[in-house]
This record gives structure tokens, sequence and C-alpha cells, in this order.
């Protein structure tokens, strides 16, 4: 007799080889944390998942940083909201983790924290003024959400396809205030416009940089192989900037890449993309890195007396 | 730290669906962090706890589709290709 706490893999599918494992696959199926699954593909969808879950949890704490700059009310009410949300997103990606049986929770958090994880580019950075923390809703996390929509369009590994839908559903409501805080910056003062074109200047390129250099060529990137990632990231890459330079150009901005062109079909074609300051980020060496890291391990061991007290009255 | 599965059933009469886990020290922590993390915008009106030590795992070997069990269904192949003879009947 088994119970949920018992370690998964005592009850599941198994597969012969790599090979059987990818006709499953290929055939439509989805993994579940029960299933005796190849060591590579355990591996390679728990590096992503928490990549992912570190990424939601530094991109919350930037948003927190900004509630008491944000201008009135109902926008620190929507950043409140949003940091929450993000956070939320974490918790729910570091228990599907933890599950895999790879890291705990505590190893993956103490792991961010000594600057030993990787998690997005966009949040090696720092928001210099308000219009920044307005091109990173609107411009980062559009080029986050449509990568995690291509994750959960196919997504063969369960628990992390059913969160996803979660997640996915409420980046939506970001998006959408996104938008709206950049229509509120884009038609405001000549000096609100000035605002958003400098801090679109800063963030396009880290925007763009997220979507990683090309996939290798045919089904050799294994995240594509298994259907955990079904679109390229060239792909994606290209459908973020045909969308949103016209709509950039439509508000008013200028985009700034200056080999930026639209061919005879009207697709926009962004320039040569220097890959050198998406590698820095993951080493840790973005221009923000060192601060970025230090201000969640600051938060992490300032909070240690709450999970003290949470274990002591268990 | 304890883990519990938190299961949630909207309005209606929709059935109880697994929304996630969570680890929490004790029960009252449990629900309130099941609350806000599985339902700050109404996503369910029902929310159920339980310490995944209590939930039973059937093996999956039991639960296959029975092969050897053609009785417990009916393809309705038979019914259907007399309905079809009498709706191309009809037409003619």
């Amino acid at each position: 007799m088994h119970t949920l706490a018992d370690p998964p893999t005592m009850r599941g599918r198994s597969w012969a080889d790599l090979d059987d494992f990818q006709a499953f696959i290929d055939g439509g199926g989805m993994v579940e944390p029960g299933d005796d699954m190849p060591t590579e593909y355990r591996d390679e969808v728990f590096r992503f998942i928490e990549f992912h879950a570190n990424s939601e949890l530094m991109g919350g704490l930037t948003e927190r940083d900004w509630i008491p700059h944000a201008p009135g009310l109902r926008l620190k009410q929507i950043f409140l909201a949003k940091t929450q949300d993000e956070i939320g997103h974490a918790h729910l990606l570091y228990m599907v983790a933890a599950d895999m049986g790879v890291k705990t929770r505590t190893e993956m958090l103490e792991q961010l924290f000594d600057g030993r994880s990787r998690f997005h580019n966009v949040f090696h950075y720092q928001a210099v003024t308000w219009a920044d923390q307005v091109a990173i809703a609107f411009l980062v996390d559009a080029a986050a959400f449509a990568s995690q929509r291509a994750v959960f369009a196919e997504c063969t590994y369960g628990p992390y396809k059913r969160v996803l839908k979660r997640i996915v559903a409420e980046e939506g409501f970001h998006m959408r205030h996104g938008e709206e805080m950049l229509l509120r910056l884009a038609t405001g003062t000549p000096t609100q416009h000035e605002m958003f074109q400098a801090a679109l200047d800063r963030w396009w390129w880290p925007a763009v940089q997220l979507f990683g250099p090309d996939s290798p060529p045919g089904d050799a990137d294994p995240l594509i192989r298994w259907k955990i990632k079904s679109q390229r990231n060239e792909d994606l890459r290209q459908a973020y900037v045909q969308k949103y330079v016209p709509l950039l150009h439509g508000y008013g901005f200028e985009i700034p890449d200056p080999e930026l062109r639209q061919d005879a079909e009207g697709v926009w074609r962004a320039g040569t993309i220097d890959w050198e300051p998406l590698k820095a980020t993951m080493r840790q060496g973005g221009p923000d890195s060192k601060r970025r890291i230090a201000t969640a391990a600051a938060n992490w061991a300032d909070t240690a007396w709450v999970r003290e007290a949470l274990e002591v009255s268990a | 730290m304890k883990t519990y599965e938190v299961f949630l059933k909207k309005a209606g009469r929709d059935e109880f669906r697994h929304a996630g886990s969570l680890d929490a020290p004790d029960p009252e922590m449990a629900l309130m962090y099941a609350r806000e993390t599985h339902a700050r915008r109404a996503e369910g009106a029902e929310m159920w706890l339980v310490e995944r030590g209590n939930v039973l795992v059937a093996d999956p070997d039991a639960l296959a589709v029975n092969d050897d069990k053609p009785h417990r269904h009916n393809d309705g192949t038979l019914v259907a290709a007399r309905r079809k003879e009498r709706r191309e009947g009809d037409d003619s």
C-alpha cells in the first residue's frame, strides 16, 4: 500500500531506454512524478523549472522594491498584488521542482541566495526610474510570458503544465496592467514620454536577449526533443520583435537598434545581437547581479526568525 | 514541515480538483498558505487540504484498461451501421 508521501518512483511507469521514452513522448505521452523517468529527462526538466522558479522569485522581489515608489494608491495596490502573484508562482514552481527529488526547496533557495543558481537575464539589471519599471512590467514581462506560453503549449511534464496554466492566466492580468501603464506614460507629458524612451533604450536589448541565442539545429536541444519547449528560441524572438516594434512605434517611441529593418514582406528584422551581456548575467556578472542577489539573501536572512518561530510552534 | 495537497472546487456542480501542494508547519498555517497561494482570485468556493501521507495511491497496473473484459464496453458499431443504412435508405 502506497501513499503520496512515499518516494514516487516506487510506483510509476518505466521505460527500457531513451528511445523507448522518446517514442512515448512522440506519441503524446505525459510524464508524472511517480514515473521512473530517464535521469537525463529528470535533470533537464528540473533545471528548467528551477530556473523558472528562481526568476519568478527574483522578479517578485524587484516588483516589491517599487511598491513605495509607485505613483498613487491604485498603482501601489497593483504592485502589491503583482508581487504576491510572482512570489506565489515561485512557490508553485519550487514545489513542483522539489517533487522531482533532485534538490529540496531549501537547497534551491539557499543556492540562489549564495549566487550559485541562474535566473532570467532581465533581473540582473537595475530599474533606474519608474519608467524602467513600466518597461519591465510591459516589455520584459511580455517576453517572459511569450516563452512561458510556448512551454505551456506542449509541456510533457504533467505537474509543470498544470501550474503553468495558472501562471499564464495571472501573467495575462500583468500584461494588461503593463500596457495600461505604458499608455499613460506614452500619452502623458513630454517628460513622461522622454522617461519611457530612456527606459526603452535600457531595456529593449535585455528583453530581446531573454529568448536566448538560436536553438541548436534540428532537435539537438533535449528540451525541444522531449517537448518541454514547443518553439525554437529564434522563432519566439522573431515573433516578439514582429509584435512589439510596430506597437512601440505606434506610441511614438524609437527602438534602440540602428540595424532594425522591415523586409520586403513587411517583417521586422532585428540587427545583430551581442550575446555577451546575456552570458555575463548567467555568470552573475550583470550590471546589478551582485546587489540583486545580496538583497534577496538579506531578505532570506531577515525572515529566518519567522521560519524558526513556525518550526517551534509546529 | 508537512506537505499538504490542495483541492479546490468552483461554485456550482464541478467536482473538486487537485490544485497543487504546499509545505506548512501546522494545519492553520497550511490553510492560510493555501488561500494565499491558490485562491487569490476566486479560483474556488470550497477548498480541501489533505496531508500527503494520508493520500492512498492505487497501483497503476490495477487501473490499466481491462483488455480481457470487453463486455464492460460497447462501441455501438452494430447499431451505428444499422442507423447509417436506414439514413442512406431514406435519402434514395
